[in-house]
């Protein structure tokens, strides 16, 4: 398992910036801010007699929700987004389907059924992701529950225990029992005297020996807890041999994937809509009086008297429209190939936030071989470039399974990948997961590969900024610019998630109802510039 | 609704019908090049991707088909260039013809400066560098020069850096980046590099 830098721990589990007033507010009155979520922003009714319009530049998940809440308030909207589909980085591939990586566009060769699909980009919901399961709910997206860790998958270190895998729940128990025995020894050699009471630290010690099974003399000698080498229901069960304290310090694990099922954004139970996580695309699409324009580049955004013009070329051909409002959904790092009249500072905002690197490989498996050895779902960590397996835990004893053979987001590994052809990619994926599967190979039908970095449109996902530029320009890229506002994932504290982007969407809403205010008494009252 | 209201209405969800500038049409297929390049090809600093337009049709080919056969790009490196060479690996001869002639037929504005250094003591140190690229540095299609003040100038930088480093001209089939392989051991540090390129902005 790489190890979880800050900055990416950081960015990836959305915990960037520090907490806002609302969280600290939520936290002192005993509620954590997502779970009192009340739905979406109301938009101030228009008063005018002409219809509100709007343009939407993007149809990634931030660009749909936001066209949705403005049509239901009474919005003309149009969506131009470049790419030839729409939903952005929320893609399900199947059979057939289109993998517009730039140089390497890719032809998805899964069989046609329908259990064989692979979530591309964000694959996973939380049950306090309370805006997108809020649209999941009210617009009819069935969701089933997404096993995201399975104790009896694998860690896999090269340079660890032999390169052997090693069951995840083996090592968690050994993980614990060693800490466990090492604050038992603290707490008897009264270390803790000071601290604790006698009483509270002979209760110390007894919640050691129960948290790491530890035995009545403070040792941990291996626990029944994590199975046993022999047939435990006929057999009297045999304890695994537990690592010893120095292994497991050296050992890699505990740099990241101890805390797989650990983190809030991964705590489970972790959910999927049934069918491919684009159902979600599929329901806003469902919902929106107007389809977006597809293949429509977006060329020129321009703040002018009461509205916003944006230029795109569709076909070959420039066209210029003109709304009350603008929201962009459009990656920020290529603004700066767009012409437009914004301030320096919010040109220099949009410039600081920077491309990340996810990538990510799916085999189809003509057998689900992993089911043989007890996983169902859930994730493998392996010390190589890999990252993670992940198994699917939908469909159960089908006969074929997509498995996610690579997911890693750290720059350095990922460019690695990007710079590989497609079958080295997917020779590197296989040979990692040999070390984990023997045979896992043989057992490959297909593979698609995802460089975010190298997509079409996209050429990133998990943006980035610097700390430095996060203080000095995440505020300003929330204000409005003009009638202008950017959104997406990229305008949150949670990039790579959807719902980053639809919390992005919500306050650029939220920015829009204090234009209308503005604008309307500008015009003096009801009635809105145009 | 007022008959104004309902004009704006009816425009505003015909966007098919509005009034088209005079830009360059990007070819069909070629959408994916202005992703990075921008509009017109201006070139996007904030993710390396410098400006095409005013480089002459000579010099774009030999690049895309430099790049096409791994003579650019394939440093392990160099992430701008390699980032490049897949976009030209799919390039038929053909695709290569019809790109030269989109990209010289786009206008952008010349790039603003964005290296600060000693202009005089670059001014001396290109005396070199104008026997190829003129004394303007605009380029000279005869010797395969490129002009220097179409290009981004943090794009240069980089270019000498990779010329010096062995990142760019290394191949021996190579004549073009050879010869600037040769050409950058004037400059002998980045300094030098910086004092070049400020010299090149003030002849823009």
């Amino acid at each position: 398992m790489q190890n979880f830098t800050r900055r990416q721990f950081l960015s990836l589990v959305g915990a960037a910036g520090g907490t806002s007033a609302l969280l600290k507010t939520s936290l002192a009155l005993g509620l954590m801010a997502d779970v009192n979520y009340a739905g979406p922003v109301s938009i101030n009714a228009p008063t005018s007699n002409k219809k509100p319009t709007a343009l939407i530049l993007g149809a990634g998940i931030a660009g749909l929700a936001t066209a949705l809440e403005l049509e239901r308030a009474g919005f003309e909207c149009i969506i131009i987004e470049a790419s030839f589909r729409p939903g952005g980085r929320n893609l399900t591939v199947r059979h057939g389907d289109k993998i517009d990586e730039m140089g390497n566009p890719q032809i998805c060769q899964f069989d046609q059924q329908e259990n064989l699909y692979f979530n591309c980009g964000p694959a996973r919901i939380p049950g306090h992701h309370r805006r997108l399961l809020h649209y999941c709910r009210t617009l009819n997206v069935p969701l089933q529950i997404k096993a995201n860790s399975c104790k009896l998958a694998y860690f896999q270190d090269d340079k660890t225990f032999g390169g052997k895998p090693i069951r995840q729940i083996e090592y968690h128990a050994d993980v614990r029992g060693l800490l466990s025995e090492l604050v038992w020894k603290s707490a008897n050699a009264k270390h803790y005297d000071a601290l604790l009471s006698e009483e509270d630290v002979a209760k110390l010690v007894k919640f050691a020996q129960l948290h790491g099974d530890l035995s009545e003399s403070g040792q941990y000698l291996g626990t029944e807890r994590a199975g046993a080498t022999n047939d435990r229901m006929l057999q009297f069960p045999t304890s695994h041999q537990p690592i010893e304290l120095q292994a497991m310090l050296n050992s890699s694990f505990w740099h990241g994937g101890l805390l797989g099922a650990e983190l809030y954004d991964w705590c489970e139970p972790l959910m999927e809509p049934i069918g491919g996580m684009d159902a979600v695309v599929k329901a806003f699409l469902r919902n929106l009086k107007k389809a977006p324009l597809l293949n429509a580049q977006v060329k020129k955004i321009y703040n002018v008297d009461g509205g916003v013009e944006v230029t795109f070329e569709q076909g070959g051909r420039y066209h210029t429209v003109k709304a009350d409002y603008c929201f962009n959904n459009i990656p920020a790092y290529f603004m700066a190939g767009i012409d437009n009249n914004f301030t320096q500072q919010y040109q220099a905002g949009l410039n600081s936030i920077k491309r990340g690197h996810l990538f990510k490989i799916a085999y189809q498996m003509k057998e689900r071989f992993w089911e043989k050895e007890g996983i169902y779902g859930g994730i493998s960590y392996s010390a190589d470039p890999i990252t993670q397996i992940w198994y699917p835990s939908h469909d159960i004893h089908t006969a074929k399974g997509i498995v996610l053979g690579a997911y890693t987001w750290e720059p350095q590994i990922s460019a690695k990948f990007e710079a590989m052809s497609q079958t080295e990619r997917l020779q590197a994926g296989a040979a990692s997961g040999n070390k984990i599967h023997p045979g896992f190979s043989q057992f490959i039908e297909n593979g698609i590969t995802i460089p975010w970095a190298r997509i079409n449109h996209q050429m990133g996902c998990g943006m980035r900024m610097d700390e430095e530029d996060f203080l000095a320009y995440f505020e300003l890229l929330q204000q409005p610019e003009g009638r202008h506002l950017m959104i997406g994932d990229q305008i949150s504290h949670h990039s790579g998630w959807q719902e980053g982007a639809l919390a992005s969407s919500e306050q650029a809403l939220q920015q829009l109802n204090k234009l209308l205010v503005m604008h309307s008494q500008q015009a003096g009252g009801g009635r809105y510039v145009s | 609704m007022s008959v104004k209201a309902l004009l704006c209405a009816v425009l505003f969800s015909l966007c098919g019908t509005f009034v088209q500038a005079e830009p360059a049409p990007t070819p069909e297929g070629l959408e994916f090049c202005t992703v990075c390049h921008g509009n017109q090809l201006k070139g996007n600093s904030n993710i390396a991707a410098p400006r095409l337009s005013g480089l002459d049709a000579d010099y774009l080919a030999r690049q895309l088909k430099a790049f096409r056969q791994g003579m650019r790009g394939a440093h392990p490196d160099d992430e701008n260039g390699s980032l490049m060479r897949p976009m030209s690996s799919l390039l038929s001869e053909a695709d290569i013809a019809q790109v030269v002639k989109w990209i010289t037929a786009t206008e952008s504005p010349v790039p603003a400066p964005s290296i600060t250094g000693d202009s005089e003591h670059g001014r001396q140190l290109f005396q070199s560098c104008a026997a190829c690229h003129g004394a303007n540095a605009m380029g000279n299609v005869q010797l395969g020069a490129p002009s220097l003040v179409a290009l981004n100038d943090w794009y240069v930088v980089n270019q000498l850096q990779h010329f010096r480093d062995g990142l760019r001209g290394e191949q021996a089939s190579d004549t073009y980046g050879q010869m600037m392989v040769a050409a950058s051991k004037v400059l002998s540090s980045n300094q030098d590099i910086n004092d070049v390129v400020a010299y090149i902005n003030t002849l823009k």
